[in-house]
C-alpha cells in the first residue's frame, strides 16, 4: 500500500465514522449503562445504591425519565374499619401483577414533562400501571381511586414505589446521571430499567436495560431449605434450638 | 452492623437483636419466667412480621426451656407423669393451633387476632399478679393476717379417669391436666410463647400442685409443645426464622444470667409487682395499638 493509498483509506474510514456517529446522533440515541447489573441479597444486605449513568444528545429542553420496575406480585390489600371498639381488617381485595417495586427518576415534575395522554401511550406513571382484581376479589366502581391510592401510598410507605423528581443530572447537553436506590426489603429477581428520552412533551427515544436481584449466600440458602425442604428446616430448628440451650446450661452450670 | 433475616426479609440491627434478646433474657432471669410474653410483641414493634415474630419466638423458647429445666432436673423438680399428660393435651392444642393460625393468616386477621389474645391474657395475668403481690406486701406489714385454704374441691375433682400423681402428691382426674395442657398449646401456637405465664398458674390454683415441681414440669412440657410448634409452623406457614431464633438466643442465655442474680437480690412480692407492671406496660401498649385510629386505614400484604 502505497502512502497516498493509505491516506484515501484514512480518509475514508474517517468519513464512514463520522457518518455513523452522525446517524445515530440524529436519532438522538440513549447509550445508558448502569455500574452494577447483578444485586446480591447476601446475609448483610441492607438496600444498595446503583449508579445509572449514560450519554445522549440532548437539546436544552429536554428531559429524562428513569423508570425502573420490579418483579410482578400478588398483592392484598385490606381496609380496616371498627369493629366493636377494635380497628379490623373487614375489607380484603387480591391485586394481580402488581410490580413489587416502582421507582421513578426525572429531570423535572412528570406533569411538566409530558401530559397524561402522552404518558398514557407510553405506560408511565402509578396511574398507567395494570390494576386487575383477582377472580373472587371486587371493589365498589365509586371507590377504586381510594383503593388505587392506598395501593400507592402503602408502597410509598415501605420505599419500594417512588416518583422524584430533579433526581436526574445532566451535563454539557451529553451526559445524565442519576442514582437508583434499591431498599433492604425488595423482592428477588429481574428488575427492568427504563431510560426515556422527552421533547417537546413526546417521547424521542427510549433504552431498555435490566437488573437481576438474587438472593446468595447463607441466607439465600436458609430461605430455599425454609421453602423446599420446610419438615428438615423444621427438624433442624428444633434441634440446633435444643443443643444451644443445653450448651447454654452447661457454659453457665455452676 | 445490619443483618439480613432470611425468612423474616428484613434488615435489622445484629445489636437491636441481641440486645432485645439480653433485655428479656435479664427479665426472665429476675423473674424466672419464660419471656415469650414479652419477646413476641416486642418483636412485633421493631417490626418483624407478626407471624414470624410467632414463628421463630417458639423457636427460641425450645432452647431456654431446655436450659431451664436441666437445674430442675437435677434437683428432681419434675414431675414426669404430670408432664407427660400435659403434654398430649399440648400437642393437640398446638396442633390445632397452628392449624387455626394458618386459616388466620389466610383470611388477614392473623396480626388483631396475636394482638387481642395478648390483651386478655397479659391483662388478666398482670392484673391478677399486682393484686396478689400488693396485698402480701402489705401482709408482709400486717403480721397475724390470716393465710387461706391451700386448695379447695370443686366440681373439677369429680371428673372421671382419676389418676394417681405421686410427685405431686394429688389423686386428680387426668382430664384436668389434659385440658390445661390443650389450652396452653392452642396460645403457644397463636401468640408464640411457651405459656408459662398461664401455665405455672393454672398448675398451682387450679391443679393444686406443690410449689416446687410446678415450674420445671412446666418447663418439661414447654420444650415439646414448642418443639412441636417449631416444625408445623416450618412446615405449614414457613415463618420460623432460624438466624433471629439464634441472635435473640445469644443475648437472653446471657441476660438470664445477669438476671438470675438480681433475682436472688429482690424479694418475691417485689418481684411480682414489678413483673405484673411490666405485664401491664405491654398489655396497654397492645390496647391503644387496636383501640386507636391507624393512620392509614388500608394495609398491603405479598401473596403468592
Amino acid at each position: 500500500m502505497t502512502l497516498r493509498q493509505t491516506g484515501t483509506f484514512i480518509r475514508t474510514l474517517v468519513m464512514t465514522l463520522a457518518m455513523v456517529i452522525g446517524t445515530t446522533a440524529a436519532h438522538a440515541a440513549v447509550v445508558a449503562d448502569l455500574d452494577q447489573k447483578q444485586v446480591s441479597i447476601t446475609t448483610d444486605f441492607n438496600g444498595a445504591e446503583l449508579l445509572l449513568f449514560g450519554a445522549l444528545d440532548l437539546m436544552e429542553e429536554d428531559d429524562i425519565v428513569i423508570e425502573v420496575s420490579g418483579p410482578l406480585k400478588n398483592v392484598a390489600v385490606r381496609r380496616k374499619n371498627k369493629v366493636a371498639g377494635i380497628w379490623l381488617n373487614t375489607e380484603n381485595v387480591t391485586l394481580v401483577d402488581i410490580p413489587s417495586f416502582y421507582h421513578i427518576l426525572s429531570t423535572r415534575p412528570l406533569n411538566d414533562i409530558a401530559d397524561n395522554k402522552e404518558r398514557r401511550r407510553i405506560n408511565l406513571g402509578y396511574e398507567n400501571l395494570p390494576f386487575v382484581l383477582a377472580t373472587g376479589s371486587s371493589i365498589d366502581e365509586g371507590n377504586i381511586e381510594d383503593w388505587k391510592a392506598a395501593l400507592a401510598r402503602n408502597m410509598e410507605a415501605s420505599k419500594l414505589w417512588a416518583i422524584d423528581h430533579d433526581t436526574v443530572s445532566t451535563r454539557k447537553n451529553a451526559l445524565f446521571r442519576t442514582d437508583v436506590v434499591l431498599p433492604a426489603n425488595i423482592i428477588p429477581g429481574q428488575y427492568s430499567v427504563r431510560v426515556v428520552h422527552f421533547r417537546n412533551g413526546s417521547m424521542i427515544y427510549e433504552d431498555r436495560s435490566s437488573i437481576r436481584v438474587e438472593k446468595r449466600g447463607l441466607s439465600a440458602q436458609i430461605y430455599e431449605v425454609a421453602h423446599s425442604y420446610a419438615p428438615f428446616y423444621g427438624i433442624f430448628a428444633i434441634i440446633f434450638a435444643v443443643s444451644a440451650g443445653w450448651l447454654a446450661a452447661v457454659a453457665f452450670r455452676r | 452492623m445490619y443483618i439480613y433475616l432470611p425468612i423474616a426479609e428484613i434488615s435489622m440491627n445484629v445489636l437491636t437483636i441481641i440486645g432485645l434478646g439480653g433485655m428479656v433474657g435479664f427479665l426472665s432471669g429476675v423473674f424466672g419466667v419464660g419471656g415469650g410474653f414479652l419477646m413476641t410483641p416486642l418483636l412485633i414493634f421493631l417490626g418483624v412480621p407478626a407471624p414470624v415474630a410467632v414463628g421463630t419466638e417458639a423457636n427460641q423458647i425450645v432452647a431456654s426451656s431446655v436450659s431451664g429445666v436441666l437445674a430442675h432436673f437435677r434437683r428432681g423438680n419434675v414431675d414426669f407423669k404430670m408432664g407427660l399428660v400435659l403434654l398430649a393435651g399440648g400437642l393437640v392444642g398446638s396442633t390445632l393451633g397452628v392449624a387455626l393460625f394458618a386459616l388466620l393468616r389466610q383470611l388477614g386477621q392473623i396480626d388483631v387476632v396475636i394482638k387481642l389474645s395478648f390483651i386478655v391474657f397479659l391483662g388478666i395475668i398482670g392484673s391478677l399478679m399486682l393484686i396478689e403481690s400488693v396485698r402480701a406486701m402489705l401482709r408482709t406489714r400486717l403480721p397475724g393476717a390470716r393465710r387461706g385454704k391451700l386448695h379447695q374441691h370443686n366440681w373439677l375433682h369429680g371428673l372421671p379417669f382419676k389418676m394417681r400423681f405421686r410427685k405431686s402428691k394429688l389423686y386428680i382426674s387426668a382430664l384436668l391436666p389434659f385440658m390445661v395442657g390443650a389450652l396452653v398449646g392452642i396460645l403457644s401456637a397463636i401468640m408464640g410463647v411457651g405459656g408459662g405465664f398461664i401455665m405455672v398458674p393454672a398448675m398451682i390454683y387450679l391443679l393444686g400442685m406443690p410449689t416446687a415441681v410446678v415450674v420445671g414440669t412446666s418447663l418439661f412440657q414447654i420444650i415439646f409443645v414448642t418443639a412441636n410448634v417449631t416444625f408445623l409452623q416450618s412446615v405449614q406457614t414457613q415463618t420460623v426464622d432460624i438466624v433471629l431464633a439464634g441472635l435473640l438466643l445469644l443475648g437472653a442465655v446471657v441476660g438470664a444470667q445477669f438476671g438470675t442474680r438480681v433475682g436472688a437480690m429482690l424479694r418475691g412480692e417485689q418481684l411480682r409487682g414489678l413483673l405484673a407492671l411490666i405485664v401491664l406496660g405491654v398489655c396497654i401498649k397492645l390496647v391503644f395499638d387496636v383501640v386507636i385510629e391507624p393512620t392509614d386505614l388500608y394495609s398491603l400484604e405479598f401473596v403468592r
